[in-house]
């Protein structure tokens, strides 16, 4: 779409000198309208809002959300530019990933960086004490109706660095599982309301596992981690503080981990994908496409998946992660709004910012239809969004959120994460055993540890 | 763009510039300075520049986020030749150079070869030979991961038909990084390839006919007339070669993010990761320098080596 305003500022530049022919002011002037152009169609991939680049008072915000997601943002941006106290907005997208916080960090460095942006909850502790991010002025946020007492204590605990609010939460998106409703009737998994029962032990998901690949003649349960640089972190993470343990990295080390209750998890891990009821060596996309195929009764997947798996017609089932340990507990990550850091902000524009902030909120009931669970409570007590389904079904994982350890390593598309997944998967794939993967997980958290702080 | 036009264009000295003698300096005033300056600015702005810039990070604990910087001294340095990442991931570029270069040039060599040996559908030949290397490289990576993937993948597809055993093509530690040479060679080989025929074609006939008269079968000839005679071109393609698989990144960050459990990551990555992912800009601009170090050695040590060959 942004490519139409390709030959659009191209003639935009009648050559008013007399010289005949292409002379050096026009030649540079098409140079640079050339240039622009490309550059514009470079950064704006995918769809961009109604925003006008040219204009000075539209609001710049930086996002991350693509494909659906980004089509949904979409509609919630042009829901509060309606009206004549509408937003002008000029809306980034970029690419998730290392390159999305690379580029985040590097333009708050600079002190020039958008007026919102979303952050992963998660990466806070890498940016907030670093200066990277400048704090939410939470009188003026109420003034446009949002407030402490609108999130859960769980995800509203985050979004503080030393006492001080430096993130919105629009949502919580945690990792959950997905089923197949007829291969999981069949294997006897449901509850009389036709919801997924809960498994309670590390035994009952075992031998749910071998009943679905019974029913689908294949695997029981999907999980792709190959290659993968977040989930097998995720699983881990829930898994383990379902076991009650605590797992912190406070700053120059050691990791405090329960290594007993890491080896528990590992071990488990290891039992649930042996490489015969359910595959052990699967990447992301083929367990997707192998859930899509009907070859598993369940996946192990973000919310996040739900608009291309509805799509697919199979008839689906969502279920907060299954507490299989002593205590409830769901790995969960948080989009939140954040105000990079400006070295001389308009104080009008910030204004702007946090109205911004507060108004797309409120449309978050859209923002559900992805999958995510808003942040903002009032949403959820709304009775339109009792009826999306599944949404409503995992709505609960939000309270038993637990994310990563704060430290300014950790977070979404981190080193950590990374680093935490390659020993995993070896256990996975059976190269290691489960005591050595938990030792080079603590071995590489300490190295992590190690380094000077370069954000405080 | 900005110099097409010849803002000074008359020579100010009205001294025709052809005929001033090459060697004096006096004799040099044309517009030439001018011409050159559409490359020189940006080589100086982007390429000497950061260059001494880095250098001069590398001493500091720069970071990507709003802190003071403070000079450190040695002591970047001193981390990196402690730090066992730096060694591993090091070792992983050293192995892939090695697994990449020799069949990078001796496939490319067979190819060229049997091209110029008169094949039939000399152009099929060619054209399927060098297109891989059209390719961009998320193209070719994604075209790969699919080939890979354990349990759909062509790869293990025929394996299976052939009776044998599944690979974990990327996720066995001893077996990813030589699935990323296989890739890196498919898709690089028709570069080599087309060196290697360009300098068969030049070769004079004189030889090869001479040795043919004298007897000498197609092997002799082959082996004792050819080859010799493409010894430069053989000095060439290595030496651009291993340059090339030192430097390797995009499809190992792309296929694997440098996985399973560090084995494929190249040092690159590694550079990528601590500067890029984890901030810390003072210490992965040491990392590269200690990298940019061994690059150099590696090409003086080629340029002697096979100076003294030839």
């Amino acid at each position: 779409m942004s490519s139409s305003s390709h030959p659009r500022e191209v003639p935009a530049v009648p050559g008013p000198g007399p010289a005949p022919g292409i002379g050096r002011r026009r030649l540079l002037r098409y140079g640079a309208a050339g240039a622009s152009a490309l550059l514009a169609t470079g950064s704006l991939t995918g769809c961009s809002s109604r925003a006008s680049a040219s204009d000075a008072s539209a609001l710049n915000v930086w996002d991350l959300f693509q494909g659906g997601d980004g089509m949904l943002m979409d509609d919630m941006i042009r829901a509060v530019s309606k009206g004549s106290d509408g937003f002008e907005v000029d809306r980034t997208i970029l690419d998730w990933g290392p390159s999305y916080y690379t580029k985040l960090a590097m333009s708050a460095a600079g002190g020039r960086a958008s007026d919102v942006a979303v952050l992963h909850l998660s990466r806070l502790a890498g940016y907030a004490p670093g200066g990277l991010l400048d704090p939410f002025d939470l009188d003026l946020l109420a003034e446009f109706g949002v407030t402490e007492k609108h999130f859960t204590p769980a995800v509203w605990a985050r979004t503080k660095h030393e006492g001080v609010v430096y993130a919105i939460p629009l949502d919580v998106h945690p990792f959950i599982v997905f089923y197949n409703r007829d291969a999981a009737e069949q294997a006897g998994l449901l509850d009389p309301k036709g919801e997924l029962a809960p498994m309670g032990s590390p035994k009952a998901m075992l031998e749910a596992g071998k009943a679905l690949a019974e029913v689908t003649g294949k695997s029981g349960i999907l999980f792709g981690h190959v290659t993968d640089t977040a989930q097998n972190w995720r699983q881990f993470a829930a898994l383990y503080a379902q076991t009650g343990a605590a797992f912190t990295l406070p700053d120059g080390g050691p990791a405090e981990i329960d290594t007993d209750a890491a080896v528990q998890v590992v071990s488990f891990m290891q039992q649930l994908f042996d490489g015969r009821t359910n595959p052990n060596n699967l990447d992301y996309n083929s367990a997707l496409a192998g859930f899509l195929g009907g070859r598993g009764g369940m996946a192990m997947l973000g919310e996040w998946e739900l608009p291309t798996l509805r799509k697919s017609g199979i008839p689906l089932g969502a279920a907060p992660f299954p507490q299989v340990f002593g205590e409830p507990a769901v790995y969960t990550d948080s989009h939140s709004y954040v105000l990079p850091h400006q070295a001389n902000p308009d104080p009008a524009r910030r204004r702007q910012a946090h109205r911004y902030v507060a108004e797309i909120l409120k449309q978050s009931l859209t923002w559900a239809s992805a999958g995510h669970i808003p942040a903002y409570q009032p949403v959820l007590a709304e009775p339109a969004y009792a009826k999306l389904d599944p949404q409503s079904s995992y709505a609960d994982a939000g309270k038993v959120a637990v994310l990563d350890p704060p430290n300014w390593f950790a977070g979404a598309a981190s080193n950590f994460q990374n680093r935490m997944c390659q020993p995993l998967q070896s256990a996975l794939l059976g190269n290691t055993s489960a005591e050595k993967a938990v030792r080079q997980m603590v071995r590489e958290a300490n190295t992590l540890l190690r380094q000077p702080n370069p954000v405080a | 763009m900005t110099t097409t036009t010849p803002i000074g264009a008359p020579a100010p000295t009205g001294e025709p510039p052809l005929a001033a003698s090459p060697g004096r300096r006096t004799g040099r005033r044309g517009p030439g300075p001018l011409f050159v300056l559409p490359f020189a600015v940006p080589f100086v702005l982007f390429l000497v520049w950061p260059v001494l810039q880095g250098i001069w990070m590398s001493f500091t604990d720069s970071s990507l986020a709003l802190r003071d910087t403070s000079f450190v001294g040695l002591d970047n340095y001193a981390e990196a030749f402690g730090d066992p990442d730096v060694w591993s991931s090091l070792g992983n570029t050293v192995f892939f150079t090695a697994a990449s270069s020799v069949p990078l040039v001796l496939i490319a060599l067979a190819m060229a070869l049997l091209v110029h040996s008169g094949l039939a559908g000399q152009w099929a030949w060619r054209l399927s030979f060098f297109v891989p290397y059209l390719l961009p490289v998320t193209v070719v990576t994604l075209i790969w991961t699919w080939l890979y993937q354990p349990d759909v993948g062509l790869g293990n597809e025929l394996l299976g038909a052939l009776g044998l055993e599944p690979v974990g093509w990327l996720s066995d530690e001893s077996v990813a990084m030589w699935s990323v040479a296989a890739l890196t060679v498919w898709w690089t080989v028709g570069f080599n390839f087309l060196l290697y025929l360009a300098a068969l074609q030049s070769l004079p006939t004189v030889f090869d006919e001479a040795a043919a008269l004298d007897g000498a079968g197609a092997w002799r000839r082959m082996w004792s007339v050819t080859l010799p005679q493409l010894r430069r071109t053989t000095v060439l393609v290595a030496m651009l070669q291993i340059l090339a698989s030192l430097k390797v990144f995009d499809q190992i960050y792309i296929l694997t993010k440098g996985g399973p459990n560090g084995s494929t990551r190249p040092i690159l990555e590694y550079v990528y990761d601590v500067g890029f992912t984890g901030y810390r800009l003072g210490y992965a601009s040491a990392v590269s320098y200690v990298f940019f170090a061994i690059v150099i050695l590696v090409s003086l040590a080629q340029l002697r080596l096979f100076r003294q060959e030839d």
